[in-house]
């Protein structure tokens, strides 16, 4: 008897020395499904061997991305630690208690001024200018055109464009010359067209679309400091900026008018478009499939303007997790930061760093073929509202934007109907008095 | 045992065998219906947190801003238009499905498969499909030199393929209770009216169609309380936000569960559940005047 209690004993703590005793330390990260966060799961790797904290990345589908993590936050304990949330999360993950706060940690770990100014604002920074900060840089992202560069290089092309347009087919510097360009190569017949803009309705992708036209045009979301909204989204800027998005939309491929990220992927790789704009990370695809056949350029301007949408996502660690494991995220987001794990974040497909030093060598730029575009984009970034009522103020204008382009409504009329809305959203909130 | 206590323990029984499923009734049912009144009035989120009562405010966004009134008139034309187009392709089947003929039974199997397939599964197999880039539907018209419309982006076609595939998925529904009300027509009715001589329109309008009315009412009814929560397939085809194909539930998805507005959505639920009651009640009295029509020509 006794010998057999001595087995159950022993039994009992290989299976005890198995579970509780033996528990690795780990972290898990949520983001999006995308060839960046396949690349933080495999740097994590390094930081596995040093620390012996084992990390797991999560990658959730776009689609359904910011429903898991906000219907995730509803609970007393979140499934994540750090969630790599999209820029304009930050006002609600602050307000609302779901982000940590790491102003005083982060300005210990990260020397801030190597970050560029803008990805600081936008995606760390809550209220902008408030020097309070509730994300550290993770992916610095912004919106940049590939286009067939054999179809601009092709000589019969050149001669026949020279002819039409009396000036040399080159990439666009600004809108006006974007336009001739899409009309020059849209032949649907030869099922050729011009150029695929965001215009999709899920998430933010027309918004993301459309604000380059917004801002480039004098037109704007609204008064940061005031939040007021009438009159500047609506101006005669805005409405001119819509209208010419319109031009453009109809020199597209079919379905151009609500065309989100993956649609405007798809009818680019298919070979029958000229022209697409998309975010940078969603590149090395193409790349891979269509190689020396594209080519990149920056988001143009109009009227010596220029803006572009930004995109990217910073690292913040849920406030529902016990203390234990907020430590351990600080500690994977300070070992992230080191200049040397940037150097290799930045080999990994798709993904950009914040870091002002590496951004400006030559070794970056030469990287890939659309680094040196993706560099020369960031000093022209701006953001969508990151209030906390960000996805109303978003759903509203996918909504209002969207009925623009399919014609139901006349830019004007999309425009005031959707300073209105917005205006009775922030006044809810408490942000417009 | 005195018939006092007797009936004493006849009473202790019934509420003994009544009291669980009243328990489970009131906690499952009318405490979240009574919970969720309550919450209307708030400005709770679904990220948790202080919230605070705030009187009437959701209610007064509910009717200030357009996109609920468009959800609510986009739900209405697409249960009307399902439910009709349903209606009447079901009950055409039904009548060309009636006679006997060999196969009958696995020609109405084939009929059923859409039925008893996972909406959102469907929803996104028609995506395929109507894909206007490489959906098969595409490259049949353009084999026949027909155009490529733009079934899942073209605003005006949108919702039209929507519905195309809510009735390719419950027109098999309508078939069959259609089916079964034919089949439950004693044949000597017929026998009658062809000894009269009635002509075979005179025959359908004067008998088949009044005799199957109360079950395809019925039908009607559990196709119509369906249909208003049409959700799976807006979420499988364009998402919940577009305007062109926003219904109900997909506008409260999107309020409730993109925007964490609990509250917000709470009250446009109780507002919409004050809709379809009203209109739920008058059709049931329709149906039952009908029921009591049909009794009294029966007798």
């Amino acid at each position: 008897m006794k010998a057999q209690i001595k087995y159950i004993v022993a039994i009992c703590l290989v299976l005890l020395a198995q579970t509780g005793f033996a528990q690795e330390k780990s972290i898990t990260i949520w983001w999006a499904q995308w060839d960046p966060a396949a690349g933080l799961q495999q740097l994590s790797q390094d930081f596995t061997k040093e620390t012996g904290i084992a990390v797991k990345v999560r990658q959730i589908p776009w689609p359904s991305y910011q429903d898991q993590v906000f219907l995730n936050f509803g609970n007393k304990q979140t499934d994540f630690d750090i969630v790599v949330g999209d820029s304009q999360w930050i006002g609600r993950g602050a307000t609302k208690g779901l982000y940590l706060e790491l102003t005083d940690w982060l300005e210990e770990t990260v020397d801030m001024k190597s970050i560029h100014p803008r990805a600081a604002r936008y995606l760390c920074e809550y209220p902008a200018g408030s020097g309070r900060f509730y994300a550290a840089p993770c992916e610095t992202d912004a919106i940049g055109f590939v286009y067939r560069r054999d179809w601009f290089e092709d000589a019969k092309e050149k001669a026949a464009f020279k002819k039409k347009y009396g000036r040399v087919l080159t990439t666009p510097d600004t809108w006006e010359e974007l336009r001739d360009l899409a009309e020059f190569f849209q032949r649907p017949t030869q099922k050729r067209y011009g150029v695929a803009l965001l215009t999709g309705r899920g998430y933010d992708s027309i918004v993301m679309g459309f604000q380059p036209f917004l801002w480039s045009w004098g037109g704007a979301w609204g008064e940061p400091q005031t939040f007021k909204v009438q009159g500047v989204l609506n101006n005669a800027g805005a409405v001119a900026g819509l209208e010419f998005m319109r031009t453009l939309v109809a020199l597209g491929p079919p379905g151009a008018a609500s065309s989100d990220y993956f649609h405007s992927l798809d009818v680019f790789s298919n070979g029958s478009t000229a022209m697409m704009v998309n975010y940078f990370p969603f590149y090395p695809g193409i790349v891979a499939a269509m190689g020396e056949q594209v080519g990149f350029f920056k988001v143009p301007g109009h009227d010596g303007r220029r803006v572009i949408s930004l995109g990217g996502q910073g690292f913040s660690i849920s406030t529902k997790i016990p203390a234990a494991q907020q430590a351990l995220a600080k500690q994977f987001i300070a070992w992230f930061q080191q200049i040397k794990v940037q150097e290799k974040w930045i080999t990994y497909p798709g993904a950009f760093t914040a870091n002002t030093q590496l951004l400006a060598t030559e070794a970056f730029r030469q990287a890939s073929p659309y680094n040196a575009t993706f560099a020369e984009s960031l000093d022209y970034l701006q953001d969508f509202w990151n209030v906390p009522v960000y996805n109303e103020l978003l759903a509203v204008a996918v909504r209002y934007l969207g009925q623009a382009l399919d014609g139901e409504k006349s830019a004007q009329e999309a425009l005031d109907a959707l300073a209105e809305e917005h205006e009775l959203i922030l006044m809810q909130a408490g942000l417009l008095k | 045992m005195t018939p006092l206590a007797e009936g004493r323990r006849r009473d202790w029984m019934k509420y003994g065998f009544v009291g669980p499923a009243l328990f489970v009734l009131i906690a499952m049912n009318i405490f979240p219906l009574i919970y969720s009144m309550v919450l209307s009035f708030t400005n709770v989120e679904l990220t948790g947190g202080e919230y605070r009562f705030i009187g009437t405010l959701n209610y007064k966004i509910v009717f200030r801003m357009a996109k609920y009134a468009e959800a609510l008139r986009t739900t209405a034309l697409f249960v009307l238009l399902a439910v009709a187009s349903e209606l009447v392709l079901g009950f055409a089947l039904a009548l060309a499905l009636r006679p006997r003929f060999k196969a009958k039974a696995f020609v109405l199997t084939l009929f059923l498969v859409p039925m008893m397939l996972p909406q959102a599964v469907m929803g996104l197999y028609w995506k395929l499909v109507l894909n206007g880039d490489y959906g098969v539907f595409n490259q049949v018209l353009g084999f026949f030199y027909l155009g490529q419309p733009q079934w899942l982006t073209d605003p005006d076609l949108k919702f039209f393929s929507i519905l195309l595939i809510d009735v390719w998925m419950w027109t098999p529904f309508m078939l069959l209770i259609a089916l079964a009300s034919l089949n439950a027509i004693p044949a000597y009715i017929y026998e009658a009216a062809a000894i009269d001589r009635a002509s075979r329109w005179t025959v359908f309008r004067r008998i088949t169609l009044p005799m199957c009315a109360p079950l395809l009412g019925l039908a009607v009814l559990l196709r119509a309380t369906d249909a208003l929560k049409q959700f799976d397939l807006v979420m499988a085809v364009t998402g919940p936000n577009d305007g062109a194909t926003q219904t109900l539930s997909a506008l409260l998805y999107q309020v409730v569960f993109r925007d964490g507005k609990v509250g917000l959505g709470t009250s446009y639920s109780y507002i919409v559940l004050v809709v379809v009651i009203a209109l739920a009640s008058v059709f049931i009295r329709y149906l039952g005047a009908l029921q009591k029509k049909e009794g009294r020509a029966a007798v």
